[in-house]
């Protein structure tokens, strides 16, 4: 009797799953009991007026909101200049020319090495009036360049990891460099970094935040605001991770979809 | 006896030399020439350097020393001159090297529409004709992950064939397959060769080689230890290294 219910237990990943439970609830006591040994007066009531409001039945979206409007421009717009630098630059340090390896090399160690704050600062104080372009725009070029880095690599592991005999039909075919690329090498190479760039866009949806350092206002940047004025400290940045985390999720799933859609066997 | 007839030299090769990065020496001034529509035969232990020297033939590999000149090209550093050799020359592989993230139909189509420069509706024709002919037709929407070996090196023939090469390598074709899947390759092989096509072959198949080549080279260390025509070669052989290695293969 005893070893079949064992047997039902382990069937089911039961045993697995209590223990899961047991810690998720008992972190969450652990959270609230802390929060209220505190003293803090939680007021999570005041928190939908600054995600939106309705003024005659009409919907206006609060300043969280319009945050959230200008991070998640900032991030498309990144997002696509990081994967176009990343490729671009992974290419670079495998194309036999001395010069194109010797570039990617420098602003790749350049900017794996240096803090993004840095970066940030250093796009909108130095290169900025140089080129005469807006904070927006630098705080997207500053994104974009830092995460394109590290795209690169994620890019160039998955070049190099394509059989050496698919570059060898290819080229016994006939097929150019570029035709090499374009049809037979990225393709394989793209559906097997998708995960490894996803993460890459997540980092840099939650690094957005940080070009509020130059007065973008973002997300972050308003809640900073709110809650400097409001005191609502605990509930605005609850309320902002909770969006932040909302967005990854989505975009994993969204990117866990076409992964298995276009999945090659190889 | 065997009464085909030979064209010209298409392929010359005068004495050739390649080492590798780590010091090995695969070729050591190695020269031949082959004419049109001979298939010629390279056998040898491995490490030999057979398949070294098919894939200098094409460019995959670049020598050291020596030249190499197919139909009147010479294969240089002038771009121009690669990319004419690799469309004339095919080459199979030992693991066929299909696409797997494009159908059997596509790995056939797309380097004639890319490179031969033919239309869609052209190149899936020829494709079509290609798959009947290595009997294969009914495969032509799978993926190559969805066939066997032998099916698989079928398809990888007809992808080479499909760009009209005058000169076809094939390297260790049979040596990945089955052992019941080996027969209905070699037939395909042999088939090309009652065309006329001309082809370079590596293998291990001992009775291929008997039946269907016009010339044998027999390699050792990265030069030719003994070369004849088959029937020569097989019942004859004048080098005590060849009746060795005869003696262990056959």
């Amino acid at each position: 009797m005893g070893s079949s219910i064992l047997q039902f237990c382990k069937r089911h990943h039961l045993l697995d799953f209590s223990a899961y439970l047991v810690l998720m609830v008992g972190g969450i006591i652990l959270l609230l009991k802390g929060a209220e040994d505190q003293g803090y007066y939680w007021q999570w009531f005041r928190i939908p007026k600054f995600l939106y409001q309705f003024e005659d039945g009409r919907f206006i979206a609060g300043p969280i909101l319009n945050g959230l409007k200008i991070t998640l421009n900032i991030t498309w717009i990144s997002l696509i200049l990081t994967y176009i630098i990343g490729l671009v630059t992974a290419l670079m340090r495998l194309s036999n020319s001395l010069m194109a390896r010797g570039i990617a090399r420098a602003y790749l160690e350049l900017t794996r090495n240096t803090p993004l704050l840095v970066q940030i600062f250093f796009m909108y104080f130095v290169v900025a009036p140089i080129l005469d372009i807006d904070r927006f725009t630098a705080g997207v070029l500053a994104l974009s360049l830092f995460e394109g880095s590290y795209a690169s690599e994620i890019y160039r592991a998955g070049i190099v990891a394509v059989n050496k005999g698919q570059w060898e039909a290819s080229y016994t075919l006939g097929l150019s460099s570029y035709q090499n690329y374009r049809y037979i090498i990225l393709p394989q190479a793209i559906r097997r970094i998708l995960p490894p760039l996803t993460s890459q866009a997540i980092s840099l949806i939650k690094d957005s935040s940080l070009v509020s350092v130059i007065a973008i206002y973002e997300m972050t940047m308003n809640a900073n605001e709110i809650a400097s004025e409001t005191f609502l400290v605990f509930e605005i940045f609850f309320t902002i991770a909770a969006i932040y985390l909302a967005l990854a999720l989505t975009l994993s799933r969204v990117v866990a979809y076409f992964e298995k859609r276009y999945r090659v066997v190889t | 006896m065997n009464t085909k007839e030979f064209g010209d030299y298409i392929i010359r090769v005068d004495n050739i030399g390649k080492t590798f990065d780590n010091g090995v020496v695969a070729l050591k001034d190695f020269s031949t020439n082959i004419r049109r529509s001979e298939v010629v035969v390279l056998i040898g232990p491995s490490g030999s350097g057979k398949s070294t020297f098919l894939r200098c033939l094409n460019g995959l590999e670049e020598i050291d020393s020596g030249s190499i000149t197919v139909d009147g090209i010479p294969l240089d550093d002038n771009k121009k001159n690669r990319l004419e050799i690799r469309k004339e020359v095919g080459m199979v592989f030992q693991h066929f090297n299909l696409f797997p993230h494009l159908t059997v139909l596509k790995n056939i189509s797309l380097a004639q529409m890319l490179v031969r420069k033919k239309s869609r509706v052209e190149a899936e024709d020829e494709t079509m004709q290609l798959l009947k002919k290595v009997n294969i037709a009914e495969k032509a929407n799978v993926f190559p992950s969805q066939l066997s070996g032998g099916q698989q090196q079928r398809v990888a023939i007809a992808r080479a064939l499909a760009m009209k090469p005058k000169v076809m390598m094939f390297d260790e074709a049979t040596s990945a397959l089955d052992p019941e899947m080996i027969g209905e390759v070699l037939e395909v092989m042999k088939d090309l060769a009652v065309e006329g096509m001309t082809m370079v072959v590596v293998t291990h198949e001992m009775g291929f080689a008997r039946e269907v080549s016009d010339w044998v080279i027999f390699m050792e260390d990265g030069m030719k230890v003994e070369e004849g025509t088959a029937e020569h070669f097989f019942s004859d052989p004048k080098m005590d290294r060849t009746k060795l290695f005869l003696s262990q293969i056959l």
